[in-house]
């Protein structure tokens, strides 16, 4: 099949494409993109393997969905993540095109808060209420897929540094201070944005009064002009 | 002055981790369903196995909280043992109460189980003393879940007249606005209810389309909502459907918004309500988390006399948006 019938990441032909949030890891995904993601795919490998062990109440939570398969769409990425929730074997394939006939459903929305979905320190429906998530396709297999990872109890850094034995704590404190680190990097990336838009902000701020003030003017002249006609 | 009685505060778990979110938040029952259709809330990868009840009835224990168990779905006709064995499973595992709504599956529990504590379930929506009175003198209810269509001085009557009976009202989540128990808005487009089948809207009837100029909703064919670009979105339910009725677009039943009584609760716990109620077991546990703590540190504010906390609940309601219900009536 050609790459053009296929969607990279988020783009699908019809789709409105959601705009990706100025943060570390949109600059991480460009900085990606010349990676095959064939090179990712053991992190993958590896992350399904400690999911299994650490929660197997998810695949058998997923059971009655297990030939269904869901695209993981990151959209600071410039890659999707492919479940397949088999029980017997489940699969988690990282791919730069996305054939839109060969996924059951799409989940899409900023890494950060895909994350923050798997570990439950945000609400689902909150999310899709205040449209930072986007669903596409079959919702069935999306809800029990959100009720099976809500319902395990992810917490990302300690099951995968877990998985290290002997070298879990060192890892996990290697882990806080690459978060610490990537805190700090948000911060004077935030900084950045705020710089960067600051200009178009105070356009938009002095656009914004000066509708105003034209608002104020035509309800004057509109009353004005009702008084004349009466 | 009539004392003050704690109420108290009966949270929603679809998973063992929100159980253990909201005990941990300070809930004193938790409300649980098995994984079946004996429960409203019968939804893809919610709900407990036997044997994690089992070990959510010893957690919650462990941290002075109860557990209940909605049995809250009406028995198929000549099939009622799925319901019989969720009562005698609910027993057996020593859940402080059975939540129930159907007079067939009341009358076998009362009968069955004679020390299981009944709940009436909103689903049967008793809503006047006569009624009341009916379950507890007929099978033993011990507290009835109130439908959400009283004032707060219509509880307070019901209550003083029903004693001591208790009851339980919602304070937080979704709102049904149709006679609870009776809805067949949800069967009319997909042959499923929350009634019989423990679903209203099913997921597996659900689909949504983003296109240029917003997400439009479809429940089983049907398209019943278009939200526009960054407008907050609601359930695909077709109460909350945005309909054409004389030429004009407009929420014909309700509105995408939630329940939130939070400001109330000095007014609610004068009414000598027993328990307060949240929705949501499809929830996440980041709502349980989130709603189970403000409401416990308003609770303990009113009861400790001081002012009641200001905590914004906006991020987690449907379409942003909150009402006090009918405890106010001030909808058109």
């Amino acid at each position: 099949m050609m790459a053009s019938d296929m969607m990279e990441g988020q783009y699908r032909p019809g789709a409105k494409p959601m705009t990706p949030p100025f943060s570390p890891v949109l600059l991480l995904g460009l900085a990606l993109k010349p990676l095959r993601p064939a090179l990712l795919q053991p992190l993958f490998d590896a992350m399904l393997r400690v999911v299994r062990r650490q929660h197997p109440d998810i695949l058998e939570r997923l059971e009655a969905y297990g030939d269904r398969v869901v695209c993981i769409d990151p959209i600071d990425l410039p890659f999707a993540i492919l479940l397949e929730p088999n029980p017997a074997e489940p699969r988690l394939t990282v791919r730069r095109f996305v054939d839109a006939d060969e996924v059951h459903a799409t989940i899409r929305g900023p890494l950060e808060t895909l994350i923050a979905l798997a570990e439950g320190k945000v609400d689902g429906d909150a999310l899709f209420f205040s449209r930072q998530l986007v669903i596409e396709g079959d919702t069935e297999v999306v809800v029990a897929l959100r009720n099976a990872i809500d319902g395990a109890g992810i917490d990302l850094i300690a099951d995968l540094t877990s998985a290290l034995g002997p070298f879990a704590n060192p890892a996990r404190r290697l882990a806080d201070a690459a978060l610490e680190a990537a805190h700090s990097v948000r911060s004077g990336i935030e900084t950045l944005r705020q710089s960067l838009i600051a200009p178009a902000v105070q356009g938009a701020a002095s656009r914004d009064a000066r509708i105003a003030e034209l608002e104020a003017e035509v309800k004057a002249l509109r009353k004005a002009s009702r008084r004349g006609h009466a | 002055m009539t004392e003050l009685v704690r109420p108290e505060l009966v949270c929603p778990a679809g998973t063992p981790a929100a159980l253990k979110s909201a005990v941990e938040a300070g809930a004193d029952c938790v409300y649980v369903g098995f994984r079946d259709e004996t429960n409203a809330r019968n939804f893809p990868g919610l709900n407990f196995s036997r044997k994690e009840l089992e070990e959510g009835i010893a957690l919650a224990h462990d941290h002075g909280a109860k557990v209940l168990v909605a049995i809250n779905t009406f028995p198929r006709a000549g099939r009622p043992d799925l319901w019989h064995q969720a009562v005698a499973d609910s027993a057996r595992l020593k859940a402080d109460a059975v939540i129930l709504a159907d007079i067939g599956l009341l009358a076998h529990a009362a009968h069955h189980h004679p020390d299981l504590r009944l709940h009436l379930s909103v689903q049967a929506a008793a809503s006047n003393p006569d009624s009341i009175r009916f379950y507890a003198e007929r099978f033993g209810v011990k507290r009835v879940v109130l439908p959400r269509v009283l004032t707060v001085q219509e509880i307070a009557t019901v209550n003083a007249a029903i004693a001591p009976v208790e009851t339980e009202v919602f304070v937080f989540g979704g709102l049904c606005v149709m006679a609870e128990g009776r809805c067949a808005l949800s069967s009319y487009a997909t042959g499923q209810s929350p009634n019989m089948n423990g679903v209203c809207s099913p997921a597996s009837h659900v689909r949504y389309e983003e296109r240029a100029g917003g997400i439009t909703s479809q429940l089983a064919g049907f398209t019943i909502n278009k939200f526009g670009e960054g407008e907050p979105a609601g359930y695909p339910t077709l109460c909350k459907g945005r309909f054409i009725a004389n030429g004009k677009t407009s929420y014909l039943f309700e509105e995408p918004t939630s329940l939130n009584t939070l400001a109330m609760l000095p007014e609610l716990i004068k009414a000598g309500i027993t328990a307060f109620k949240i929705e949501g077991r499809q929830r996440g546990r980041a709502y349980v988390a989130a709603v189970v703590q403000a409401f416990r540190q308003g609770v303990d504010a009113v009861m400790a006399g001081r002012p009641m906390p200001d905590i914004d609940l906006d991020r987690i309601t449907e379409g942003g948006r909150q009402t006090t219900g009918a405890y106010e009536r001030t909808w058109r």
